[in-house]
C-alpha cells in the first residue's frame, strides 16, 4: 500500500459569513489514527468533508502524499468517509451497498465477489450479504456503512462520528473493532468524535477543537497531562484549574501545598486522580459519587472545590466514606504562565 | 493561474452552489431555468410591455383607458342589484344577480366572495372530518372523494340548473320542506361566485383538513390544561395553529376564482357574468380582437397584479408562520371525540346536507351523460348514446386521443423540469440562483392560463424564432395546436409535480447521495443510481397528478386549442359542446363522465402504488 500523509495548509471556510473554520493545519502520519476532538460546531466535521471533498475550502491547501487534492472532486480522492448515520441505501442489499464502489471500479464479478466476502468477514457480517439496511441493528449497519468504505481500499479512512448511534455497550465493542481493523490493514484513518473518552481510548494523536481553531495536537497522555490551554484542560477529563504563585520551589493552591521548580504566576491543573485523601479532619467531604471501580468525592478545601478520584478497593479499606478528610496534591500540571 | 482558477470557483459556486463545474449540476440549474425564461417570463413580458406602449412611446394610456372607464372600473355607482323579487313564469321568485362595479373590481368582488364561502365551507367539513366520530363518518370520507372530481364546464352547467326556479335546489326546499317563501334563482355573478364555491372549496378543505390532524395535539391538551375549553380553545389555540393551512387553500382558491373561464361562460346569458376579467380577455382573444389589442394586455397585467399580490402575500405570510407547523416527534394519535347532543344535530342536518349540495353536480354530470335530455327539475330518458358516442363519434374519441397524447408528452417534460429543478434547488442551496429557481417554479401557479394563452399567442407570432414555426399560432396552413399546448401544460401543472418531487428529495438525506459520490460516483451516476430510485414513488405520484391536471386544463385548451378543431384537446370540445346552438351538453357531460374515469384512476393507481396518500385539488 502506498504512503499516505494527509497535510491541510491554511484551511479557511466560511458558511454564510459565519467563519467554520479559522486556517486549520494539519499534518497526519501514515498509518495513523488521528482524531479530530471539540464540542459540536467548532468545526471538526467541516475538516473532515473538505478532506473527504465534500465541501471546498475558501482558501488553503490539502494534500494527500505529495498531490495536491484541494479541488478534486470527491469520487477521485480515494478518502473514503462512513457517515454519521451511515447513509446506507435502503434499497439496495448489504451485498449492494458494499459492491457499488466496486462496480464502479469496473472490477470483474468475481473479484467484486471475492472482495465482498473478504470485507464482510472483516467486519463479521457473513451471512448478511442479501438484508437490507432496516433489517439490521445498529451496529449491524455501521458495520456495513464500514465494510462500505474499507472494500474499496481508500487511501484514507474518514469516521464521522460513527459510535454516536449506538448504546453504551456497542460503543465499546466497535470502539476495539475499529482500532483492530485499522491495525490489521494499516491504513490512515481520521476519526471525528465529541466524545473525549473514545478519543483518548482510540487515538494514536488528537486535535483539540474549537470555535474554528486547533486549539492542540498530540498524543492522549499529552493532551491529558499537558494541555496548553484551559479549553484543553477542561474538555479532556476534569480536574481543578487554578492560579498558583511560586516562589523558592512551592506555592499554594488553595493552602495546599505544591512544590515545583518555578518563579512567577502559573496556571495550573490538577487531576482527580492526583489528589490524594485519606480520612481526617481538615476538609469537609461536600459529595460523592460512585463509579466503576473508582468513587469521585468533591472536597471543599479552604472554599475550593477539589475533586478526588479513587480507586474504590483504597475507600472500601477505610470501612466507611469519611465525611471529613486531609488532602495532598501528588502532581499537577503547568498549563501556562501568568503575568504579574 | 491558481488564482484564476480560485476566482473562477468563487463565481461557479456563487451560481451553482459548488465550486466545481459539474455538467449535471449546470444541466439541471440552466434547464429548467432557460425553459421558465423562454416559454413563462419572456412571452409573458413581451405581450406586456405592449400595454406600456402608445404611440411608440412608453404611457399609461391603456390603463388609464381602464380605470376611466365606468365599463371597467365603477367603484362608486355599482349597477344592478344582489337580490330582487322577479316575476318567472307567473310566479314570483327571488332573484340573485349581483352588483356590478366594472370589470376590474367585479373579478375580485367574485374572488374575495368564493375564498370567504369556501373558507367557511372548507374549515367546518375539515374540522369536522378531523375531530368528531359519528356513525356515517366512514361514507362522509367516501362522499368528500367526491367534489374532487373536475369536469370543466359540465359541472357548471349542472350547478346552474340546480339554481334555477325549478331547480333542484327549489325542489326540495321550497316544494318539499317549505323552508323558502318562494323559489330561488341564482345567476349572474352569484351564480359565479355559487358555481366557483362549490368546485373549489376541496382545495381549502384538504389544507384545512391536513393542518388539523397536523397540529400536535400536546398543544391542544397544554391549553386544555391550563383551562381553556370549546370554542375558547378552538379560537385561541386550534384555528391560529391551522390558520397558515387554511390561508394558504383559501389563496390559492382566489387565484383559481380570479383566473377562471368555466362558470363565467356557462353564466355568459346573463350580461353581467360577462363583466369579468377573465371573461373580457378570452372574449376579445376568441372575437380575435385581442391579439396586439394593448387595452387586452393592460387588463391582463391587472388580472396577474391582482393574482401575483395575492399570491406573494400568502408565501409571505405562510413563510412566517411555518414554525406554528412543525410537529416534534413522530405520528400522534389524533385528537377526535364524539360529539355533542347538538354538535351531532348540526353534523346531520347541516353539514352532511351541505356536503351533498356540493357533491350533486358531479353526480348530475353522470345523469346527464346517461340521459336524453334535462330541461325541469330532474334529467330525464336513459340513454347510452352520449357514451357510446366516446368511442363512435370521430370528433369525439378524436379530441380524447388528442388529449391524451398532449398530456402524456407534457408529463415527461413536467417530470424532466420538476426532477431537475427540484434537484438543484434542494440540493444547492447555496447557490444565488436556487430561490430564483424556486420562486419560477411555483410562480406559474399565480399566472392566468388565460394570460399564458394570450402571451403565446402574441409571442410565437411575432417574435423570431418562433414566428412561422408550428408554434405560431398565425400560420395557418403550419400550426401544431398540441405543441404550444404541451409548453403551456408543462409550464402551468410544474408547481404542483415540482412540489411532489421536492418533498421526496427532502425526505432522502443528502448523505446518501453524498456515499455515492465519495465512492466514486459522479453526479449523474449518484442520480441515477441512488436518488431517482429513492424518490420514484414521487416521481410516479407527481407525473399521476400532472397527467390528470394536464387533462382536465381549460384556460389554454379553449384559446389556443380551439384553433383548429382536428386538434381540439378535450376541454376545448367540452366548450364548444355547451356554449353552441347545435351542441350537446349531454355530449360534454360524457366526456366529464371520461375525465372522471381517468382522474378516479390516476388516483387509485397512485395510491395502490405508491401506498402514500395522494389527492388531487380541482385544477382546471
Amino acid at each position: 500500500m502506498e504512503m499516505v500523509e494527509v497535510r491541510l495548509e491554511n484551511i479557511v471556510k466560511t458558511f454564510n459569513e459565519t467563519v467554520a473554520l479559522k486556517g486549520i493545519n494539519l499534518h497526519i502520519k501514515h498509518q495513523e489514527l488521528f482524531t479530530l476532538l471539540g464540542p459540536s460546531g467548532c468545526g471538526k466535521s467541516t475538516t473532515l468533508r473538505i478532506i473527504a471533498g465534500l465541501d471546498y475550502p475558501d482558501s488553503g491547501s490539502i494534500y494527500f502524499g505529495n498531490d495536491e487534492v484541494t479541488f478534486l472532486p470527491s469520487s477521485e480522492r480515494g478518502a473514503v468517509l462512513v457517515f454519521q448515520n451511515y447513509a446506507l441505501w435502503p434499497h439496495m442489499t448489504v451485498y449492494e451497498n458494499i459492491a457499488y464502489g466496486l462496480k464502479l471500479r469496473k472490477l470483474p464479478k468475481d473479484e467484486i465477489e471475492r472482495r465482498v466476502r473478504w470485507v464482510l468477514e472483516l467486519v463479521r457480517l457473513r451471512g448478511f450479504e442479501g438484508r437490507y439496511p432496516t433489517q439490521l441493528s445498529g451496529g449491524q449497519q455501521q458495520r456495513v456503512a464500514i465494510a462500505r468504505a474499507l472494500v474499496v481500499e481508500p487511501r484514507v479512512l474518514l469516521l464521522d462520528e460513527p459510535l454516536s448511534n449506538l448504546d453504551a455497550k456497542l460503543r465499546l465493542e466497535m470502539r476495539s473493532e475499529i482500532r483492530r481493523i485499522q491495525r490489521e490493514l494499516g491504513i490512515t484513518v481520521i476519526y471525528v468524535t465529541h466524545d473525549q473518552e473514545e478519543a483518548m481510548a482510540i487515538s494514536d494523536r488528537i486535535a483539540v477543537m474549537n470555535v474554528g481553531t486547533i486549539e492542540q495536537i498530540g498524543t492522549p497522555l499529552e493532551l491529558y497531562y499537558r494541555p496548553k490551554t484551559e479549553f484543553v484542560a477542561s474538555f479532556l477529563g476534569s480536574g481543578y484549574i487554578g492560579e498558583v504563585d511560586f516562589e523558592e520551589g512551592r506555592g499554594y493552591l488553595c493552602g495546599i501545598e505544591l512544590r515545583r521548580n518555578l518563579k512567577g504566576r502559573f496556571l495550573v491543573l490538577v487531576r482527580p486522580e492526583n489528589v490524594l485523601i485519606r480520612p481526617g479532619k481538615s476538609y469537609e467531604v461536600v459529595s460523592y459519587e460512585l463509579l466503576p471501580g473508582r468513587m469521585r468525592l468533591l472536597i471543599d478545601v479552604n472554599g475550593c472545590l477539589l475533586l478526588s478520584e479513587r480507586p474504590l478497593s483504597g475507600v472500601l479499606r477505610w470501612g466507611r466514606i469519611p465525611s471529613r478528610v486531609e488532602v495532598e496534591i501528588l502532581d499537577f500540571s503547568v498549563i501556562r504562565r501568568l503575568r504579574g | 493561474m491558481a488564482v484564476v482558477a480560485v476566482k473562477t470557483n468563487k463565481m461557479i459556486e456563487k451560481l451553482f452552489g459548488t465550486p466545481l463545474p459539474d455538467p449535471v449540476v449546470m444541466f439541471s440549474f440552466l434547464f429548467p431555468l432557460i425553459y421558465l425564461l423562454a416559454f413563462l417570463v419572456v412571452p409573458v413580458l413581451v405581450m406586456l410591455g405592449t400595454a406600456f406602449e402608445f404611440n411608440g412611446h412608453v404611457s399609461l394610456y391603456w390603463f388609464k383607458s381602464i380605470f376611466g372607464s365606468e365599463y371597467y372600473f365603477n367603484p362608486l355607482h355599482p349597477q344592478g342589484y344582489l337580490v330582487q323579487t322577479i316575476t318567472y313564469g307567473g310566479q314570483q321568485v327571488y332573484h340573485f344577480w349581483g352588483w356590478d362595479f366594472g370589470v376590474v373590481l367585479n373579478s375580485i368582488v367574485v374572488s374575495i366572495s368564493v375564498m370567504i364561502l369556501t373558507t367557511i365551507l372548507g374549515t367546518i367539513f375539515a374540522f369536522v372530518m378531523a375531530r368528531y366520530e359519528f356513525p356515517g363518518k366512514n361514507i362522509m370520507r367516501v362522499l368528500l372523494f367526491v367534489p374532487l372530481l373536475v369536469t370543466p364546464f359540465v359541472n357548471v352547467v349542472v350547478v346552474k340548473k340546480m339554481f334555477l326556479p325549478n331547480g333542484v335546489i327549489n325542489w326540495i326546499f321550497y316544494q318539499h320542506l317549505h323552508l323558502l317563501p318562494k323559489p330561488i334563482w341564482i345567476d349572474g355573478l352569484v351564480g359565479v361566485i355559487v358555481a366557483q364555491t362549490i368546485t373549489y372549496y376541496p382545495i381549502v378543505y384538504l389544507n384545512a383538513y391536513a393542518s388539523f390532524i397536523n397540529i400536535d395535539p400536546s398543544l391542544e391538551e397544554q391549553a386544555e390544561n391550563l383551562g381553556s375549553r370549546g370554542f375558547h380553545l378552538f379560537r385561541t389555540v386550534t384555528f391560529p395553529l391551522a390558520l397558515p393551512g387554511i390561508a394558504a387553500g383559501a389563496t390559492l382558491v382566489g387565484i383559481f376564482s380570479l383566473e377562471d373561464l368555466a362558470a363565467p361562460i356557462v353564466f355568459q346569458g346573463s350580461s353581467i357574468a360577462r363583466k369579468l376579467m377573465s371573461f373580457q380577455i378570452y372574449s376579445s382573444f376568441v372575437s380575435g380582437f385581442a391579439i396586439g389589442n394593448p387595452q387586452m394586455a393592460a387588463l391582463a397585467l391587472v388580472m396577474l397584479t391582482v393574482a401575483l399580490i395575492m399570491f406573494l402575500s400568502i408565501r409571505h405570510y405562510v413563510g412566517m408562520r411555518q414554525y406554528a407547523m412543525l410537529s416534534k416527534g413522530g405520528r400522534w394519535k389524533p385528537r377526535v371525540a364524539k360529539p355533542k347532543w347538538w354538535q351531532a344535530v348540526l353534523i346531520y342536518l347541516v353539514v352532511i346536507p351541505m356536503l351533498l349540495i356540493t357533491i350533486f353536480p358531479q353526480i348530475g354530470v353522470v345523469l346527464l351523460a346517461f340521459s336524453k335530455r334535462w330541461y325541469g327539475t330532474w334529467p330525464e330518458g336513459f340513454t347510452l348514446q352520449y357514451i357510446k358516442a366516446l368511442i363512435t363519434q370521430p370528433d369525439v374519441y378524436r379530441v380524447i386521443r388528442n388529449s391524451l397524447m398532449y398530456s402524456t408528452v407534457a408529463i415527461f417534460i413536467i417530470i424532466f423540469l420538476s426532477l431537475t429543478a427540484s434537484y438543484a434547488a434542494e440540493r444547492f442551496k447555496r447557490s444565488k440562483l436556487a430561490p430564483v429557481l424556486d420562486s419560477l417554479a411555483t410562480i406559474p401557479i399565480a399566472v392566468p392560463g388565460i394570460v399564458i394563452a394570450m402571451s403565446y399567442f402574441f409571442f410565437f407570432s411575432t417574435v423570431p424564432p418562433f414566428k412561422g414555426t408550428i408554434l405560431d399560432p398565425t400560420n395557418l396552413l403550419g400550426f401544431f395546436p398540441g405543441a404550444a399546448l404541451i409548453l403551456a401544460y408543462s409550464i402551468r401543472r410544474l408547481p404542483f409535480a415540482a412540489r411532489s418531487i421536492a418533498a421526496g428529495i427532502k425526505q432522502v438525506h443528502v448523505s446518501l447521495e453524498e456515499a455515492a459520490l465519495n465512492l466514486g460516483a459522479g453526479r449523474w451516476k449518484a442520480l441515477t443510481s441512488i436518488l431517482i430510485p429513492l424518490i420514484l414513488l414521487n416521481l410516479l405520484g407527481g407525473a399521476m397528478l400532472s397527467f390528470v391536471y394536464c387533462m382536465s386544463e381549460t384556460s389554454v385548451g379553449i384559446t389556443l386549442g380551439s384553433i383548429n378543431s382536428s386538434w381540439y384537446p378535450i376541454t376545448a370540445k367540452m366548450k364548444e359542446l355547451i356554449t353552441s346552438a347545435v351542441g350537446s351538453a349531454n355530449l360534454a357531460a360524457a366526456l366529464g363522465v371520461f375525465l372522471m374515469i381517468v382522474q378516479i384512476t390516476a388516483i387509485v393507481i397512485a395510491n395502490v402504488i405508491t401506498k402514500q396518500r395522494y389527492s388531487f385539488i380541482g385544477l382546471t
